[in-house]
């Protein structure tokens, strides 16, 4: 096959590729009927039973009796609303099991297409906020059917917080739950039993707004130490537990639900459903005392409420790079108001950083425009012989003191940063519906109109037009050639925030090698006035 | 452990090099360099090398010709059991003592078999330490 028809090949293949990418992997928006029919399902084969105990003074009995009702599950009825809370930035519905069954955050910018605020408790998994299961078996039974009693049907939170009181009469015990509701999204719960029986409460089943595979969606759970813990979805074994957590979470790409307690710490407990979706509970006793925030996964908003809550916000492996570039890039925004001019800025800081480097590479660059000769001569004498010839050339550039390689560490270094800002782009929710400018009304998905990728590849056409190149082999001169026609395919369905970083990055080097070649002309022009 | 790295390298060399193609400042290049240590040196030896040559290929460093150094025992009883039955075998790497007259005058361009015969020249007062230089020729040698 000629290298002609493979380029073809390949490109053909990438796009093919792309295409079956997107109609496989990215989940398609369900018709209603598909939905609900989802919904039964789900709710008829919920099984409500505890997480097990594996601590060893309770083991024998839990299980059996766990056991007893994964053989009878308890089917999940449509639930009364017996509480409407209203916040200045969310509307909760307690249902008559004591649970958040509904949680609107109302941000205008969070609103999906048709207006709706985002739901943040899932309608879809049966697992609520706030849901208590008891160890017992028949309790746990008895818990499903018993309703709640509030003590106030409608509750306003308007300044600072409202309490809100629920009771339930179960036949052995009393569950008082009280909520204290905040207006930044969090809450203090107080659940307090008349009587020592074993149960758990659960922040919730993971939001379900923004459920893709393109970000974390699952459990996470923060150690006292820092360390974080993360079960995702469909990755769930089952009954295993964390002692001494301070966070208990269940998130999706921009959503949360969690219990937090900074000062005594928690026993989480992770099960499964049939489906592997890991569940939170964490332990229950007599008179427990917890926190809670359910909404967006916004940075100032969880950072008010304690700093260490911000590590709910994950951006997967590089986090630790991701992290400092998402509060650089917000420290920007805070100054220019607008996301798409932070990533241009943040891309000529990077830029700056790197100049010293960059430049030394160029000026030898030009250096070695006096040479090409010699190089030209080397490359006829060692044509079938690429590794000979690329060791004559290093001798050659040694010879003459210039290296016009920028160096594999810069290269490499680009890589980590590309993917930091892709995983801020992704996965934070200040970045959701950002727009930039003109037609770019959010950063967080892909061009609509093409426009940035073909900018993209064209930019990166001219840069390889102006940059002095020595290609050892005449394959990998084609394949440079086509590089900026694959990149544009790559790029079309990337957020436009990171094409528009890869574009700008381009335009930067173009005006840098215009800039050195402007120096190298005057100082050429110089001399020859000089002689 | 090696494998993995090797597969890794091979992958790297054949798609994602593209990126920034003819970047290194080095010959051998940074992963070619990898993999011949990763091929020949111990894990962790060949590991520390090529990290420290990947964080000295910018800039701020020369570069040039940068060739792997071994420690081979090289036992010439080992070495000439392989050619016992005069059967053809191929090169896969070039030892080259580690001393620099010797390097150099080969890097300018002596043929194979003027170094082998200095080799066994200087054999002995090379302590046992070697440049790697892979044969990309698939020669056989009789």
């Amino acid at each position: 096959m000629s290298s002609q028809a493979r380029m073809v090949l390949a490109l053909v293949l990438s796009f093919v590729f792309f295409i079956a990418y997107e109609y496989f992997m990215v989940p398609q928006k369900s018709p209603y009927t598909a939905q609900t029919k989802e919904i039964n399902q789900t709710n008829s084969s919920t099984n409500v039973a505890a997480p097990v105990h594996t601590s060893a003074a309770t083991a024998a009995p839990q299980d059996a009796s766990v056991a007893a009702t994964q053989q009878a599950p308890v089917v999940v009825k449509a639930h009364e609303v017996i509480t409407v809370v209203n916040g200045k930035k969310f509307r909760a519905e307690i249902d008559t099991l004591g649970r958040i069954a509904k949680y609107e955050v109302l941000i205008e910018r969070f609103k999906d297409k048709d207006g709706n605020y985002p739901n943040v408790v899932s309608d879809k998994y049966a697992l609520k906020p706030l849901e208590i299961r008891f160890s017992d078996a028949a309790l746990n039974t008895e818990a499903f059917d018993v309703a709640y009693k509030a003590d106030s049907a409608a509750l306003s939170v308007i300044e600072g917080n409202e309490v809100l009181t629920l009771t339930q009469k179960l036949s052995t015990t009393t569950v008082t739950k009280k909520i204290t509701f905040h207006n930044d999204g969090s809450y203090k719960l107080n659940v307090s039993l008349t009587q020592d029986i074993p149960y758990f409460i659960s922040p919730g089943f993971r939001p379900d707004q923004k459920a893709d595979m393109y970000a974390f969606k699952g459990a996470l759970i923060r150690k006292a130490e820092g360390n974080i813990e993360k079960i995702s979805d469909g990755d769930a074994v089952g009954n295993e537990v964390f002692h001494g957590a301070n966070i208990a979470s269940a998130n999706d790409r921009y959503y949360t639900t969690s219990f937090y307690d900074f000062d005594n710490s928690m026993s989480v407990f992770i099960s499964k459903d049939v489906e592997e979706n890991p569940l939170v509970f964490i332990k229950g006793s007599t008179n427990l005392t917890t926190n809670g925030y359910i909404g967006a996964k916004e940075f100032d908003t969880m950072k008010a409420i304690d700093p260490r809550l911000t590590d709910v916000i994950e951006y997967g492996f590089f986090t630790f790079l991701a992290k400092p570039v998402f509060l650089l890039l917000k420290y920007i925004h805070s100054i220019v108001g607008n996301w798409g001019w932070a990533i241009i800025i943040i891309t000529l800081l990077i830029r700056l950083v790197l100049y010293p480097l960059t430049f030394k590479g160029m000026v030898s660059m030009n250096k070695l425009k006096a040479l090409s000769p010699k190089i030209k001569e080397l490359q006829k004498q060692h044509k079938g012989d690429p590794q000979k010839m690329n060791a004559k050339m290093m001798e050659l550039y040694k010879k003459h003191g210039a290296n016009p390689m920028g160096g594999c560490l810069p290269m490499i270094m680009q890589i980590p940063v590309f993917f930091s800002i892709y995983r801020v782009l992704l996965n934070a929710v200040e970045l959701k519906h950002a727009p930039w400018t003109g037609w770019i009304h959010d950063l967080a998905v892909m061009d609509p109109y093409y426009v940035l990728p073909v900018l993209m590849g064209a930019s990166m056409f001219w840069q390889q037009r102006i940059t002095p190149t020595n290609f050892t082999d005449p394959m990998q001169e084609k394949i440079m050639k086509f590089l900026p026609l694959i990149f544009t395919f790559f790029f079309v369905t990337f957020p436009a925030g990171l094409t528009l970083y890869w574009f700008i990055n381009n335009l930067f080097s173009v005006a840098q090698q215009y800039y050195v070649n402007s120096i190298f002309a005057k100082q050429d022009k110089v001399k020859a006035e000089v002689s | 452990m090696k494998r993995p790295i090797l597969i890794f390298l091979k992958i790297y060399q054949k798609f994602f090099t593209l990126i920034g193609y003819g970047s290194c400042r080095y010959y051998p290049t940074c992963s070619e360099y990898a993999k011949w240590q990763f091929e020949e040196n111990s894990f962790f030896k060949a590991l520390y090398h090529s990290t420290k040559r990947i964080l000295t290929c910018n800039q701020l460093f020369d570069g040039g010709i940068d060739y792997p150094i071994v420690k081979k025992n090289l036992n010439c009883n080992r070495v000439c059991a392989c050619n016992k039955d005069k059967k053809l075998f191929f090169v896969k790497f070039y030892l080259v003592p580690h001393d620099r007259l010797l390097a150099q005058s080969f890097l300018q361009g002596s043929d194979r078999s003027e170094y082998l015969s200095q080799k066994k020249g200087l054999g002995k007062k090379s302590n046992n330490t070697y440049y790697l230089i892979k044969s990309f020729k698939k020669e056989n040698i009789d």
